[in-house]
């Protein structure tokens, strides 16, 4: 079994701890000159604990759990790139088109029929927009739906 | 007498209106959350913390839905348990052993009873415990100065893994990591900006609520989409209830030591709810022996983990309420709410925030009672909307997520943050990086980082001072073997849980 996993993870985070040493070596000295604890002193302490479980994990690293491969990684990409697409369409689209497109297409990949996933997406976000815009008046973007 | 006297203030703030209702919504909410498979307590309260707070709620309903969904969560675990025989969270998994087994005997509606009311026991006793132990240890707690409340952060971050836990130094890597991300922001005390990349939206720093749902809700979705859990699996049919006062008078004894060990388990650090009901189902086989026929539906078997896990959960209350540090991701979750409430937790809530903290431990005996009256009657109800296959379900808790936070600020930066949280979780825990210390670091890291200051100051610059006085040292004890019991112990105990799980499976 490899362990690959844990030794390139733990590289990373080395990497980070010095990135991140070095960062807090970088501060400006704070107003009124130095003190005993310094805004650098606790990230400092930080990094050198976390270079130490890096190293940790590459000398003895753990057994790896399978990478989702070929089609899966395929449908965890849609679907994060989904969540990304959702987040920024929320305000132009407005809440309830893009809920309805968001959980319709997750509904749909993780194995309903299309019918049934986008109306599953336009049933929810209707009732939560209502819910929301009107029952709790925390108003959700309204988007192409606005009426004036 | 004075705790008598404050409880009853507790009543009064539990049982008003507004706050009933809220307890019970809660109760719903939780019982659902917890009976479905993958959407954990601690899952489903950070989802609910960005709608508790955008709707202005106050800090003691928020605080009393919030715990009652925690509470609900543990009762709805024990569904799915029995009838899918998929344990709907961690602490439930003990439950499957029996419970499983008596529902395919056609008796799952008295496995379902039996279980609520061993629930219900269960917690009682451990709230009775939190009522007696939180105000002795609060009091204890107040005698703590800066260098003890530094070692009592390492204290929770070494024992967080538990006992069961694989890899502590997985552990304390996600500690690290958790603190690191707290440190991004404006410095408090010095006003020096900290990893903010002159980022404007990182200026204040990582909201942890953002983090928390992200680590949580959208890494969850993303393992089942792996899982190609979508469609759900075949569910036991609940027969008509046929129970009478002689069974239920049978569980009792089995349900109070379940509920008495169980709040131990839960005060303690690093056990937890998991170990609870592993140990009161260990105990009692041990206790009836061979009376019992524990793995094949013995009622006995189904009651003692519940009241196992039940008891525990209110049991880490205990250290969450006293000493603001949480020994496990649900409390560490309802830790979260507190401070965004700008609560300080700690010792001193009990004194300044009396009413807030009794308000809640009573609307924890209420809502213990509530959650009776609804599994019983109403398990019709939850069994139906488990029903619903999880690929409707978890879409739909996902736009719940994202309508959470962007309720509370509007912002598109937030959300897409939250999906970074996500992925990061998401890779954290395949690679068997535990969640919960990065959570418990990114809550707790202003508050270690102030307490190293002012030990620093006191002693003008002296290291020592972290480990001066008796009592640090002890913390400091603890907290070693907490890291080193998990590498001797540890193995052992899994292989345990593990034995008694395959039984029922093979």
């Amino acid at each position: 079994m490899s362990k690959l996993n844990d030794r390139v993870f733990g590289l990373l985070m080395l990497v980070l701890a010095v990135a991140y040493y070095y960062g807090a070596t970088q501060f400006p000295a704070p107003f009124g000159g130095m003190e005993a604890v310094g805004p650098d002193t606790f990230p400092k302490l930080l990094a050198v604990i976390l270079g130490i479980c890096s190293l940790y994990m590459m000398v003895k690293p753990d057994p790896d759990n399978a990478w989702p491969e070929g089609k899966t990684f395929l449908e965890l990409g849609i679907a994060v790139a989904t969540l990304v697409v959702y987040a920024f369409l929320m305000e132009p689209l407005g809440f309830i088109l893009s809920t309805t497109l968001a959980v319709g297409t997750l509904c749909w990949r993780m194995g309903a029929r299309p019918s049934r996933a986008y109306l599953t997406g336009l049933i929810s976000g209707a009732v939560v927009f209502v819910l929301f815009t009107y029952g709790l008046e925390l108003p959700l973007p309204a988007g192409l739906l606005e009426m004036n | 007498m004075e705790t008598l006297h404050y409880l009853s203030i507790g009543f009064g703030v539990a049982l008003q209106p507004e706050n009933l209702l809220f307890a019970l919504m809660g109760c719903f909410i939780g019982t659902l959350i917890g009976a479905l498979p993958g959407l954990g307590p601690a899952n489903g309260v950070a989802i609910l913390i960005p709608l508790a707070f955008t709707l202005g709620l106050k800090p003691e309903t928020a605080l009393i839905m919030l715990t009652a969904v925690y509470a609900g969560a543990m009762y709805g675990g024990r569904i799915s348990s029995i009838l899918l025989n998929i344990p709907g969270d961690e602490p439930a998994m003990m439950t499957c052993l029996d419970g499983y087994p008596m529902a395919r005997q056609g008796k799952a509606a008295e496995a379902l009873a039996i279980s609520a009311i061993a629930s219900c026991m269960g917690s009682l006793i451990a709230t009775i415990g939190l009522i007696l132990l939180a105000p002795i240890l609060a009091r204890f707690a107040l005698t703590f100065g800066p260098a003890e409340y530094f070692a009592l952060f390492v204290l929770a971050f070494a024992t967080l893994g538990g006992i069961t836990g694989k890899n502590p130094m997985k552990t304390l890597m996600a500690a690290a990591l958790g603190l690191i991300i707290a440190t991004m922001g404006i410095d408090l005390s010095t006003g020096t900006q900290r990893y903010t990349f002159g980022i404007l939206e990182l200026y204040e720093g990582v909201d942890f609520i953002i983090a928390i749902v992200g680590l949580f809700a959208v890494s969850e979705l993303l393992f089942f989409i792996e899982d190609k859990a979508g469609i759900g699996r075949a569910m036991i049919k609940v027969n008509p209830l046929k129970l009478n006062w002689r069974e239920i008078r049978s569980i009792l004894p089995t349900t109070v030591r379940g509920g008495v060990l169980g709040f131990i388990a839960g005060v303690l650090p690093g056990a937890g709810a998991s170990l609870g009901s592993f140990i009161s189902y260990t105990l009692e086989k041990k206790i009836l022996g061979k009376k019992g026929n524990f793995g094949e539906g013995d009622p006995r078997g189904v009651a003692a983990p519940e009241a196992g896990n039940n008891g525990a959960s209110s049991g880490a209350l205990v250290p969450m309420l006293t000493l603001g540090v949480p020994g496990s991701g649900t409390t560490a979750v309802l830790l979260a709410m507190l401070v965004s409430l700008n609560i300080t937790p700690g010792p001193m809530m009990f004194t300044q925030h009396a009413d807030l903290v009794w308000g809640v431990i009573a609307a924890l005996l209420v809502g213990n009672i509530m959650l009776l009256l609804l599994n019983i009657p109403m398990v019709g109800v939850f069994v139906k909307i488990l029903s619903v296959p999880p690929m409707f379900l978890l879409p739909i808790v996902t736009m719940v997520a994202f309508v959470g936070i962007y309720s509370i600020s509007h912002s598109v930066f937030d959300l897409s943050f939250m999906i970074g949280f996500g992925v990061a979780g998401y890779v954290l825990r395949k690679l068997e990086v535990p969640l919960v210390p990065v959570i418990l670091g990114l809550l707790l890291g202003p508050e270690m980082e102030k307490n190293l200051r002012h030990s620093m100051q006191i002693s003008d610059g002296d290291w020592s001072i972290l480990w001066s006085s008796n009592l640090s040292i002890g913390l400091w004890l603890i907290a070693i073997i907490g890291l080193l019991l998990p590498v001797v112990v540890g193995p052992i105990l899994r292989r345990r849980m593990q034995a008694a799980q395959s039984r029922t499976d093979g």
